[in-house]
């Protein structure tokens, strides 16, 4: 077996066991479940509250919207929060002391990330479909493109996940202020609010984040062709949404490798005790 | 006598900032030799180690490690040299088995034919019959255990151990001392450990290190070290209600001239140097030492 065969498959096995391990406990199940059913309650909640000038209900609005939440919550705020709580528990240093390790950690998670995601996923989109069957207007083409799109979405979130998690070596730090900046960018990015609605600072800061580029063409994908009067200059700017998302996931993926190895490099075991004695006196 | 040299280290020093921690290290370490590193809290023995390992870089000073500066090592480097990690909670969910399983499939590029399989390697640490628990359930003694068992999975030619015991019980301390005995013996690894206990350091050690203010204060087998400081065996007794105390190299004949001597010497007591005897003299001379020159220097 070659190196890197030997650390894809150990990194594959090491996703995997970390996403069953989260299934076997309940907080987290119970956190998986929640999600899924608020948001599809959401979306029923406006399943008869049409827009009279497109003749579609808010709730095919509002489902697109989650679906790119979903993906900035799981793939980078998520991510980044266990990435910098495991830098301080001694997961990233252990691996980091084995041959290949730091590569088969950030696949690992890469991995994980993307189960729970594909499990978030699928458990939203079943249970709304469920309950609003109108949300697939576009029939096959339109998902195709929606699975697209979050494709392209997952690659520019997952990198900013890491570097997030690297930079920040304190993981309650990352989960508190996380959260506030997370729910600042998802208020500028127009899943709740159109854009156009809100004042211009906020317009530019939006679309300079890919949050708000990722609900625009699920938005394109998945409600009629008319919705996107509604939109920033009337159109849909699919190519637009394209580039903005992958100069993000470029971005991410040449500081994530980066950032990553220098952060694994300077573990060692002085700052592991060091924290861990802190971490013991907080208990 | 001419033995692979594992571990050459010259002239190293480390500091943080103004702080020094490590002051001109000189060291060797040959194939197959158990070192034990001793020294107070904040020594430096943490220090030394993370140098060896290539986890820091010295500030001066050259450090060859199986022939290589561990700094820039690569992927084989790593599969060759195994870390015993003083752990704390990570991978709490994995269960001890895939736990396992899964550091065996990183170092299964670099298998050799010796290699410990998952199982055995389970066996050999006394975790057999915790293979399914989860690591969180483990005892603190129990994931030291697992800890090693890690640092084995390559079969590295060099192991590093940091305070490998603590909290172990007195059993899982014996069983082990005869897995570190075993391994020199039949796979001729080389062992580097830290320890506060300073009888493991008599029973498992060919050679002790002694590290103060970061420098290698002594440097040599229990025995030698105890010759170092003078008298190796106090003879204790007492004697018309006084007790006395005497060091001595020579105690059988000390003690034969001395009953031939004194008819009323009573509760006699003959009590060889423990290296923890050697170990607070040696300090204490230092440190006498260390203040004799700062206040010349005052």
């Amino acid at each position: 077996m070659t190196i890197t065969s030997g650390a894809v498959r150990a990194g594959a096995m090491r996703g995997w066991v970390e996403f069953r391990n989260s299934l076997q406990t309940p907080t987290d199940v119970i956190y998986y479940v929640i999600g899924a059913a608020g948001f599809s309650a959401a979306v029923w909640f406006f399943r008869d509250d049409v827009i009279p000038e497109l003749g579609i209900s808010t709730a095919a609005v509002i489902f697109p919207s989650v679906l790119a939440l979903m993906t900035l919550f799981v793939g980078a705020y998520g991510l980044a929060t266990l990435v910098s709580t495991e830098r301080e528990d001694g997961t990233l240093l252990r691996l980091a002391m084995q041959p290949a390790g730091t590569f088969t950690y950030a696949w690992g998670q890469t991995v994980r990330t993307l189960l729970e995601l594909a499990f978030t996923f699928g458990m939203f989109t079943i249970l709304a479909s469920i309950l609003v069957p109108d949300l697939w207007a576009r029939g096959i083409g339109g998902a195709s493109i929606a699975v697209g799109f979050l494709l392209l979405g997952v690659l520019a979130c997952l990198p900013l996940g890491f570097v997030v998690g690297s930079l920040f070596n304190n993981p309650r730090s990352v989960g508190g202020w996380g959260f506030l900046v997370t729910g600042a960018i998802v208020a500028a990015s127009g899943v709740f609010l159109p854009l156009s609605e809100l004042p211009t600072w906020v317009q530019i800061a939006g679309q300079v984040l890919p949050l708000y580029w990722l609900g625009l063409g699920l938005r394109s994908a998945l409600l009629p062709a008319d919705f996107a009067v509604v939109e920033l200059g009337e159109s849909w700017r699919t190519l637009e949404s394209i580039g903005m998302l992958g100069l993000w996931a470029a971005m991410g993926l040449v500081l994530a490798p980066i950032l990553l190895q220098r952060v694994a490099r300077r573990e060692s075991l002085a700052t592991l005790a060091t924290r861990r004695e802190k971490a013991m006196q907080r208990v | 006598m001419t033995r692979d040299i594992v571990v050459r280290a010259r002239g190293v020093a480390m500091s943080y900032g103004a702080k020094r921690v490590l002051d001109s290290i000189d060291l060797d370490i040959h194939r197959g030799e158990v070192i034990a590193l001793l020294g107070a809290n904040g020594a430096g023995k943490t220090t030394t180690i993370e140098i060896l390992e290539g986890v820091r870089s010295p500030t001066a000073g050259t450090v060859e490690v199986l022939g290589i500066d561990p700094v820039r090592a690569g992927v084989e480097h790593r599969a060759r040299v195994g870390v015993v990690l003083q752990s704390w909670r990570d991978h709490g969910r994995w269960r001890v088995r895939e736990f396992l399983h899964h550091f065996f499939v990183l170092h299964s590029p670099f298998r050799k034919h010796d290699s410990w399989a998952v199982d055995d390697l389970l066996e050999r640490v006394g975790l057999a019959d915790k293979a399914r628990a989860r690591i969180m359930s483990l005892s603190g003694g129990q994931r030291r255990r697992l800890d090693v068992a890690v640092g084995l999975m390559g079969n590295p030619e060099l192991l590093f151990l940091d305070e490998p015991t603590a909290g172990f019980d007195p059993h899982a301390r014996r069983e082990f001392h005869e897995l570190m005995h075993e391994l020199v013996d039949a796979r001729a690894t080389t062992i580097l450990l830290t320890t506060h206990d300073l009888a493991e350091a008599e029973r498992l050690a060919d050679r002790i290190l002694i590290l103060h203010n970061g420098r290698i204060a002594a440097n040599g087998s229990a025995d030698a070290l105890a010759r170092e400081v003078a008298g190796t065996t106090e003879v204790r007794w007492t004697a018309r209600g006084e007790r006395f105390v005497h060091s001595t190299e020579s105690a059988t004949r000390f003690v034969r001239d001395l009953l031939a001597r004194d008819p009323d010497v009573d509760d006699l007591e003959v009590r060889r140097t423990t290296l923890e005897d050697t170990y607070l003299t040696m300090v204490a001379q230092h440190e006498a030492a260390d203040a004799e020159t700062n206040g010349e220097r005052a």
